[in-house]
């Protein structure tokens, strides 16, 4: 279904030619291709819809106008900024996408540590921006190159720092929102003089409205700016490297330590992290490395540590008697981050840690102790900008199992969990081999110390049509694994009913059939309301999880009928 | 002196690959954002984060890494898109700088973004669709041997006059043949820079010669361009040459030439040392045949160019293959080059810069590696100017944020894009080629 010219002179007029375009170069690009992302859904040659035009916004009155001019003709819209997911993609023929790569804009207000960023500001810009202020932000689990508008206005945003920053919905302050329907909202911050600031003010909240459950599931038009809180950094106006290309490593950063913690059991495990929080002595903690998978670890920072070394020098590192030894003192651990605003505030909480490792019969490793080593930790937790290395060994990966948050009911599951990948890893070889436990998280939320990511790192070639079957296997396997438990959905199948396989919308049919079913219907009865009040044209994709009411559903049918 | 293996035209593996040898690459691709982006732990700010000139100015993803990646896909392997319209400026409107390259070789050890890149050029070069003014530079190359467009063949050694240099395309011989590149010959401010290069080198005691009218262009910038054929023809042609005067070791101020003869060249068969100008200047001032003396009162930043640095690593040949180990982790048997920009040449020219009295060395945020492009390269400067400018003016703003009073390069493409464009906030900046403050401070 082709634009008409109008439509399309009309999207010239609003962004100027240069930044719209339907030529096929550009439109075709803007599909996900969903086996090779991490958005593993589907077969080999499922793609998202092709968009009818691509238009790079370059402020919010000209969202607002594309909005409008959407609406105007009921043709469907979805705004993304760093492309990576399937979530981002439209889902119908009929609809076009929004680039937001023109709005990059931070500003940090360093007084009421605050930062005011645009939707293709990425955790690393605006982590330097906050940086050169003497403060600093919460970065997701997924790495720096996400959109921080988009962690935190759409997703819930866990990550190494979330133990003393909080995740990033909690940091999320004001948003400037222009709805579906074209009108634009602003809360917190962005809504007051600035004298002031919170999250929202009193009454229900808004933000849920647009976030929806996870924020994704809102599909409320395109969030164009937020205000995130800022916390304190103890550190230079940047973080400072050495090491040659692209082997970089933190350099001289005295407040800051880093740790690999080792612990004797899962139950040792659960509790350091609740005494991790309680004690409030770790700036970051996250599960890192084990995403390489529990064997192959530490010959994986070994070889990513020097640049002469090399993937097919894995199995020669693995069996160095060393490298060996220290990997399997730390089959359960943690990367820890301690920082001191001052000196003896370092001092307090570096003994406070160690008291709590001595109480629970963990310890630190050798290995990352260090100086080399330490700095390189350092640097990829701090930043996060390593997150890619997800994708290194493969060249894909699927989050999968999803555990519980609260790490009291995950980490007993653990084990049985790791069972079940590495007896798949041995009987199949759809899936790397890295010794089952492919874990990685962070180890709690600001919120409540229970609070932790889960996530099994599945690794598979994009490339290999067999790799992509098999590990779409395996996660229908723990699929069956988690139900089972009682754990609810595989990570990897929660926005199976968002998006079909085939990589379009569900109608909203299809929808009210998949949740006539559900125990509590409201779920997807009260998310109808409330897009049928933002939303009128439905124009913004699938993934807000709706049914339409029995009284309604009741009165179409009558009216069908009646016109017959 | 090292023994010369010269030009026995035998590719080495690799050389020959075809946009489908691509196609694993195009599916691996993981959309992960490194490849529009300085490497993560190295920005410094938000205004001066960005590494790809391509889709930082024409945005769409289209125009990056990962969106050549996706568009090849998308033309080869699936025949969704045609080599047409925006798909053909997508794919010429690269700088083939290799930000982007090194960027991904961060974390990824089986992409190759650059070759990717030239690929899909060559194929559309192949299918005569490659914009107007580059086949009239591809042209030019084949009448005069020079892409420049009012070169002429029968000019091309005048640089030299009154220059006593050896001839060694007649019977002399010397250690080193000065390859001055097409800029340094033809451009006349340029020529002059060649003498000074020439001299400063007599000088410190180098024994020094020229090819002549034998000498010819480097193909480098055909290659970058897509023009492969035109390319090999001028290294058959320049090997032939120097084999016939007996060439062993080549001394070039151009950072384009160098590239082109130190890894292009060489992944063709052919082997002949290769060392920029500011290489053999820096190690004479450290054996103190060359000595600073006169101070030179000057805040400079130094421009790292594309073809000096992230691409100037040694050639290392490879023959072998992809293997998985551990079910799906990919490696290569043997161990195969990875070229993520870390032994590119950027101390030399710093070390000159340092050792010259009064010059103050400040540094901007995207050096080395991770060097933001003067907007030349991959043809840019020849058919899409503006493009090409507005990537120059990035480079000056962010050469003016430094609070430096010049900017100081070592490639006459850089010197020249640079040189005579504004800024963000409308004014200019001092472009100095690094031989003119070396000639100075003696």
């Amino acid at each position: 279904m082709a634009l008409t010219k109008e439509f399309y002179r009309a999207l010239e007029d609003i962004v100027g030619p240069r930044n719209v375009s339907d030529d096929p170069a550009v439109t075709e690009n803007y599909r996900c291709i969903t086996a090779q992302s991490s958005a593993h859904s589907g077969p080999y040659e499922t793609r998202t819809p092709k968009p009818q035009a691509v238009v790079l916004p370059g402020c919010t009155e000209e969202v607002q106008q594309i909005v409008k001019l959407c609406n105007k003709y009921k043709v469907g819209f979805k705004a993304a900024t760093t492309f990576w997911a399937a979530m981002g993609y439209i889902g119908n023929d009929n609809s076009i996408q929004l680039d937001m790569i023109r709005m990059d804009q931070v500003e940090v207000d360093a007084k009421n540590m605050i930062a005011t960023c645009e939707p293709f500001a990425i955790g690393a810009t605006v982590q330097v921006e906050a940086m050169k202020n003497g403060l600093n932000c919460n970065i997701a689990g997924v790495g720096c190159s996400s959109s921080t508008l988009a962690g935190s206005a759409g997703w819930v945003g866990f990550g190494p720092s979330s133990i003393s920053m909080g995740i990033a919905s909690e940091n999320l302050l004001g948003v400037e929102w222009v709805l579906p329907d074209g009108e634009i909202v602003r809360t917190g911050t962005l809504g007051s003089d600035g004298e002031w600031f919170c999250g929202e003010g009193p009454g229900p909240s808004p933000r849920a409205i647009f976030r929806g459950w996870t924020g994704t599931a809102g599909s409320m038009g395109v969030c164009t700016k937020i205000a995130i809180r800022l916390h304190p950094w103890p550190g230079p106006k940047w973080i400072p490297t050495r090491g040659a290309a692209p082997m970089y490593r933190a350099d001289g950063l005295d407040m800051v330590r880093a740790y690999t913690v080792c612990f004797p059991t899962w139950d040792a495990y659960a509790e350091g992290f609740r005494l991790f929080y309680e004690a409030d002595v770790c700036y970051l903690a996250h599960r890192q490395f084990n995403m390489f998978g529990r064997d192959i670890k530490t010959a994986m920072v070994e070889i990513l540590t020097h640049p002469e070394k090399q993937f097919r020098d894995l199995p020669e590192v693995m069996e160095d008697p060393y490298i060996k030894a220290q990997n399997d003192e730390m089959k359960i651990d943690v990367q820890v981050v301690v920082a001191g605003l001052t000196e003896r505030d370092l001092d307090y909480k570096e003994k406070a840690f160690d008291a709590i490792l001595a109480q629970i019969g963990a310890h630190k490793s050798e290995y990352y102790l260090q100086p080399d080593i330490e700095d390189f930790v350092k640097l990829y937790l701090l930043r996060l900008a390593r997150k890619n290395y997800n994708y290194t060994l493969c060249s894909s990966y699927e989050g999968n199992f999803g555990l519980s948050p609260n790490v009291f009911v995950a980490a007993p599951l653990m084990e049985e969990a790791s069972a079940l990948k590495r007896e798949w890893e041995q009987t199949h070889t759809g899936v790397a081999a890295v010794g089952g436990d492919s874990d990685m998280g962070s180890a709690s939320g600001i919120g409540g110390g229970g609070t932790t990511g889960w996530e099994f790192f599945v690794h598979f070639d994009g490339f290999d049509r067999d790799s992509i079957t098999d590990s779409c296997a395996f996660i229908d396997r723990t699929q069956e694994w988690m139900i089972g438990k009682g754990l609810g959905a595989d990570m990897g199948r929660w926005n199976a009913d968002a998006r079909k396989p085939d990589g379009y919308d569900y109608s909203q049919e299809e929808h009210d059939a998949l949740y006539a079913g559900l125990p509590q219907p409201a779920l997807a009865i009260y998310p109808w309301k409330i897009r049928e009040a933002f939303n009128p044209n439905h124009l913004t994709g699938t993934y807000m999880k709706t049914m339409t009411p029995p009284e309604v559903k009741a009165a179409q049918k009558a009216k069908k009928t009646q016109k017959k | 002196m090292a023994k010369k293996t010269l030009y026995d035209m035998k590719p080495v593996k690799g050389y020959e690959k075809k946009l489908e040898d691509f196609f694993p690459m195009e599916r691996r691709c993981s959309n992960c954002l490194g490849c529009k982006f300085v490497p993560f732990e190295k920005i410094k700010s938000n205004r001066f984060g960005r590494n790809c000139p391509s889709v930082w100015y024409y945005n769409f993803n289209t125009y990056s890494a990962r969106g050549r990646f996706q568009l090849g896909q998308n033309i080869i392997e699936d025949g969704y898109v045609k080599f047409e319209g925006q798909a053909l400026d997508a794919i010429f409107n690269c700088q083939a700088c290799g930000a982007c390259d090194v960027a991904c070789k961060v974390t990824r050890f089986n992409l190759e973004p650059l070759a990717h890149n030239i690929a899909l050029k060559e194929r559309a070069v192949e299918k005569g669709l490659a914009p107007v003014e580059l086949k009239a530079m591809a042209k030019q190359l084949e009448r005069q041997k020079s892409m420049l467009p009012d070169a002429k063949k029968a000019d091309r050694a005048n640089w030299a006059k009154g220059l006593k240099l050896k001839d060694v395309s007649g019977k002399e011989t010397a250690e080193y043949v000065f390859f001055p590149g097409c800029q340094y010959a033809y451009d006349p401010i340029l020529q002059k820079k060649a003498q000074t290069y020439v001299k400063v080198l007599q000088k410190a005691g180098v024994d020094l010669g020229y090819l002549g009218n034998a000498d010819m262009c480097c193909g480098g910038r055909a290659k970058q361009t897509g023009f492969r054929k035109e390319f090999e023809a001028e290294a058959q042609a320049n090997a032939a040459a120097w084999k016939k005067a007996d060439v062993t070791k080549i001394v070039t101020p151009c950072a384009d030439c160098y590239h082109a003869i130190k890894r292009q060249y060489a992944l063709l068969g052919i082997e002949v040392e290769v060392v920029h100008a500011v290489e053999l200047i820096a190690d004479l001032v450290k054996a103190k045949k060359l000595k600073f003396k006169k101070n030179i009162d000057l805040m400079v930043t130094y421009h790292d160019p594309c073809h000096l640095g992230r691409l100037g690593e040694p050639f290392e040949a490879w023959n072998g293959t992809e293997k998985k180990i551990l079910n799906q982790i990919h490696t290569w048997e043997p161990a195969r080059p990875r070229y993520a920009g870390t032994f590119g040449v950027y101390d030399a020219p710093r070390e000159i810069l340092e050792a010259i009295p009064g010059v103050r060395l400040v540094e901007m945020e995207r050096i080395r590696e991770n060097s933001w492009c003067c907007g030349a390269g991959g043809g840019c400067s020849v058919f899409s100017p503006e493009f090409s400018d507005a990537v120059a003016s990035e480079r000056v703003t962010e050469a003016q944020a430094t609070g430096a009073e010049a900017i100081v390069t070592a490639c006459p493409w850089c010197e020249i894009n640079l040189t005579g464009i504004e800024s963000d906030n409308g004014t200019f900046m001092e472009v100095v080629d690094i031989i003119d403050l070396v000639a100075k401070a003696l």
